[in-house]
This record gives structure tokens, sequence and C-alpha cells, in this order.
């Protein structure tokens, strides 16, 4: 029972993830591939944070705000881009953030990582067994998948729209687009940089291995497989993704087989996605 | 003064690599209009071939290394075939291929590692018994010149089909406009496939190389295809001379970066020149 648990906590969080890339790549229509990169400066400043015994409802919103100026800057150099070579400076940016990770000896500990991160608690009450840091993932969730939906479907979400259909057309009615994306992108990495903390708060060890680039592709993945466009999608996938391979672990593979044949689903997906049903399952746009 | 030679001979060893890399994903880029990532995976996929033959089944070299080329050279005439060319005839934009070619890149990474493990390989038989040549105070091994030599081999060939043959008319047409192409009776979806298999083999040869020289393991594609494209967008997409320029630029900053910096940081320095690049120079050194 508490391996389910887990196994939902985990998909909560990614789902959290997927929801931000979301709003960048289903709402914005831009391909970003530096998701990796907020949730890996979330999970870390997060865990530093909470190292030095600050509370985790204190230390989650100023790694949010840390990575809000991050996003900030790469954000001002992304939107000179379009297209392919969006999505290739955005995947330059997650390969510079996690040399940094692994490098940055005194503050990320290199390639060993930073082992017992403490867990989030509130008033004295701490979040220290599986069920009740499921409960405040499944709360977490819950706040962006509203604030998304709400976002979305705002005045601003509408501008998102008309910028992901005619860019051209937007700025021709007096929208300053470049405003608008860098907002949304900028709000969105502080979504991821949230699951980053909960994910650092939960696992209670992170390294740099788990926020490289096949991180940024599997986000990606997953939204594309729940339908872009539509932010019920991105939790849908996440669940599917995080979910389905689970049961491979069942069926009696080596660890490393298992993880191998996971990347393996995660391909062919994309794939056969792109094939046969590039809207994904819920989707309203196509890339 | 002999840290400024050591510095030279590894900037053109990294150089010609990228080079290869370059080369091929301009080939491949120029024709079908999209980033390639795939190609990466299958320019490994080549150097874990020629171990299974060289090293697994005993095979001479002058074998094995044809044998791995070739291999990966069919697979991506395959993957084209059942893959992009369906997306290509319905349309679908340069984001879509590059998204199904990330798809591509991870199963066959799986693949790969499912088949021969995730752990580290070198290619050659016994390591360390290559030979070192000493050149005014630096050090460069046979395995090294020879993929220098067969670097510039294959620039050189490369250049020339595309120069003087048909086919590289034919080739320059499609990157031109590829409809005209069509319409001029140029069989431009046949072409492409071969495209796709020279191009492959091409970026095969990179792969094994780096094989011999440093060893392998199933990721290793995305590092060397992102230096390739790197390269390109420094000489100018599109242009297969501009890659190479770019290669040997690429090269030299990040040998020179490494050595002022750390070795660690060599990823951060490529990106860093790409990101510049794309900002100040986004059409590349040689504009077309």
């Amino acid at each position: 029972m508490d391996y389910f648990i887990h196994v939902a906590i985990l998909a909560s969080i990614w789902g959290i993830l997927a929801l931000s890339l979301e709003l960048v790549v289903g709402e914005t229509g831009l391909v970003s591939l530096a998701h990796a990169a907020f949730f890996g400066i979330g999970a870390y400043a997060t865990a530093i944070l909470l190292k030095i015994g600050l509370n985790f409802f204190f230390a989650a919103p100023l790694a949010m705000a840390v990575v809000a100026a991050v996003a900030l800057a790469i954000g001002l150099v992304l939107s000179r881009f379009k297209g392919d070579i969006y999505m290739l400076a955005s995947l330059g940016f997650t390969s510079i953030v996690y040399s940094i990770f692994l490098n940055w000896q005194s503050v990320t500990n290199g390639p060993l990582g930073l082992p017992a991160i403490p867990r989030a608690s509130l008033f004295g009450f701490s979040f220290s067994t599986i069920m009740s840091y499921f409960v405040l993932v499944i709360i977490m969730l819950a706040l962006v998948y509203a604030f998304c939906r709400w976002l979305t479907r705002s005045s601003f979400g509408r501008v998102l729209h008309a910028i992901r259909e005619d860019e051209e057309a937007t700025s021709i009615f007096g929208y300053r687009t470049t405003h608008y994306k860098l907002l949304v992108f900028v709000i969105a990495a502080m979504l991821a940089a949230l699951a980053g903390g909960l994910y650092a708060s939960y696992i209670s060890f992170i390294d740099p291995s788990s926020f490289m680039v096949a991180a940024s592709i599997f986000v990606l993945a997953t939204i594309i497989l729940g339908g872009l466009g539509n932010v019920r999608g991105a939790i849908l996938g996440a669940f599917i993704l995080i979910m389905f391979p689970e049961a491979l672990r069942f069926v009696g593979f080596p660890a490393d087989i298992a993880a191998q044949s996971r990347q393996l689903v995660y391909g062919l997906v994309l794939i056969l996605l792109m094939l046969f049903r590039p809207q994904g399952i819920w989707g309203t746009f196509r890339l | 003064m002999a840290i400024a030679v050591q510095i030279a001979f590894n900037a053109i060893v990294a150089g010609a690599m990228y080079a290869l890399v370059a080369l091929g994903f301009n080939l491949i880029y120029s024709t079908a209009r999209f980033f390639d990532v795939g190609y990466a995976a299958l320019a490994v996929a080549s150097a874990y071939a020629v171990l299974y033959f060289y090293k697994t089944l005993g095979l001479p070299l002058v074998v094995s290394i044809p044998l791995g080329i070739i291999i990966a050279a069919l697979l991506g005439l395959i993957i084209e075939k059942i893959i992009y060319r369906p997306l290509r005839a319905r349309k679908a934009s340069g984001t879509v291929l590059l998204v199904s070619s990330i798809g591509v890149l991870t199963v066959v990474q799986a693949l790969i590692a499912i088949v021969f493990t995730s752990e580290f390989q070198s290619l050659s038989r016994d390591i360390g018994s290559t030979r070192v040549f000493q050149f005014f105070g630096g050090a460069i091994t046979e395995t090294q010149l020879i993929i220098i030599a067969a670097a510039f081999a294959v620039m050189i060939a490369l250049g020339l089909t595309l120069r003087y043959s048909y086919f590289g008319k034919a080739i320059r047409a499609i990157a031109d406009d590829e409809e005209v192409a069509r319409i001029v009776g140029i069989p431009s979806e046949r072409l492409i496939g071969i495209v796709f298999f020279l191009g492959t083999a091409i970026g095969a040869i990179a792969g094994i190389a780096i094989g011999f020289d440093s060893g392998i393991q199933p990721t290793a594609g995305l590092a060397l295809l992102l230096g390739g494209i790197i390269a390109a967008i420094i000489g100018g997409i599109g242009n297969v001379w501009g890659g190479v320029l770019g290669a040997f630029v690429l090269a030299i900053v990040e040998n020179v970066g490494v050595w002022l910096i750390s070795g660690q940081w060599k990823a951060a320095i490529a990106f860093s020149v790409l990101i510049l690049f794309l900002i100040f120079r986004p059409k590349g050194l040689l504009q077309k």
C-alpha cells in the first residue's frame, strides 16, 4: 500500500511540473526544454534552505523567488528565438545549469548530491509519514491545477493562446508579446521550482542526475501525451507515464533493464504520438 | 609552448570529430529541414556494432568498421522511411519532426543500453598499446592521427561530390527549394533517402572514432551531436563548409577554455558559445 502512495506522490509532483510546462508549451506554443533546470534549481535551493533549518513553507517560496530571477534572465535570452532554435537554446540552458550542479562543489556537493534533506513541517506537525506527505502533495497539486485553470481562462491566458496561434497578428493588435511570453515563462519556472522543492523534501536526497536533459524530455512527453492546450491533460499524462512503467517493475526485469525499458516506453510514446495522434489524448493544440 | 602545442593537437582532434558530425547533420538538415536528434543515437549505435563485430566476434577491423557504418546508415534510411517521411508527407512542422527524432534518440539509446549495458566501454582491444607520437613537445596518438586523416578524407570526398556530381547538384537544388526541385523532375523523396543514408554514415564514422579514441556509452550521442549542431550554427546552419569551420572554432574555444578554467565546464563552455552566437550572430560566420 505504501508503495502505491509513493508512486502517487511522485506522479503528483510530476503532475505539478507538467502543469507548469503546459503553460509554456501548450498554452503559449513555446517548446521549452529548460524545465529540468528550473525543477533542479528549485530542488537545490529548497534543500539548502531546509538544511540550514528554515521551514519548508518559507524555503519553497524563497526558492521560487530565486528561480524567478534565473528564469527572467534565461527567458530574456530565449525570447529572441523561435521554433527549433528556441528548443535548442533552451536545451543549452539545461545543460549549463546541469554542469553548474555538477561542478559548484561548495554549494551543491557536486556529483555526490545533498543527503538528509528534512521533510516539510507546519506548526510543529511534520509531514514525516508517507500518508501525510501524500495529502500535502495532493493539496499542492490541486492548488497549482486551480491556478493554471484560472490563468488559462483569464484575459492573460487568452492573449497567450493568441500568441500561440499567430504571434505576429497578436503584436499588431498592440500586445507586447515578448512581455507576455516572459511572464508566463517566469510563472511556469516558479511552479517547476515548487515541484522541485516538494521532490527534494520528499526523496530527502538529490543529485544532479535527476535534472538532466532527459528530465526535460520526459516532462515534454507527458504533456504531449496528455494533450497540449488542456491543463487536465498535463496531469493525466504525468499519471500515465509515471504509473504505467511502474508495472514493468512487476514483470521481473533487473533494475537497470527496468529503467532502460522505461526510457524505451517514453521514446516510443513520443514517436507514436507524433505519427498517429499529435494532439495527444485531450489536446486542443498540435505542435 | 609545449602546452600550446598540446592544446592545438587536442583542438584538431576534437575539431575533426565535430566536423564529421556537423557535416552529416548539415547534409540532413539542408534537405529534410529539421534538427535530426536521432542521428546522434545512430552514430553511437554504429560504435556498438563495431564493438560487437570487433571485440565480441573477433572480426578484423577492415570488416568490422565498414559493417558498423553500413548498419547505422541502413537504420538511418529505415527510420527516415517509416517515421520522418510520413510526417513530411503530412506537412508536419519542424517541431513535430524534432520531437519524433527525440523519441528515436531515446528508444535507440535505451535499446543499446539493454543489449550492451550502460557502462563505459572502449573499442580498442588492448587499451594503452596505441603508439604515441611526439611533435614540438605535444603528444598525439596513432588513433587520433587516423581519425584526423579519415575526417579530412570524408570532407574532401563530400565536398567534391556535392560540387561536381549530378547527385550533389540535385541535393543543392532540394536544399534551395524542394518544391521547385520536384517540379523540374528531381526525385526528391528518393534523394532525401540517400541523404539520410550518407549523412548517418558520416555521423557513424565520428561515433566509431570516439569509441576508439576515448570510449563510448549509450548516452554519448547527445553530447557529440550538440557539438556538431553548435559547430553548424557557428558556421552558418545548412552550410557544409561553415560547419567544418565552426567545428574547429568550437574545438579551439573549448580546449582553451578547459585549459583556463577546468575540464568539468566543457559542456557549459560549448553552450555559452552557442548562446552568444545565437544572440550576436544567429546566421553564423559564413552567412548564406
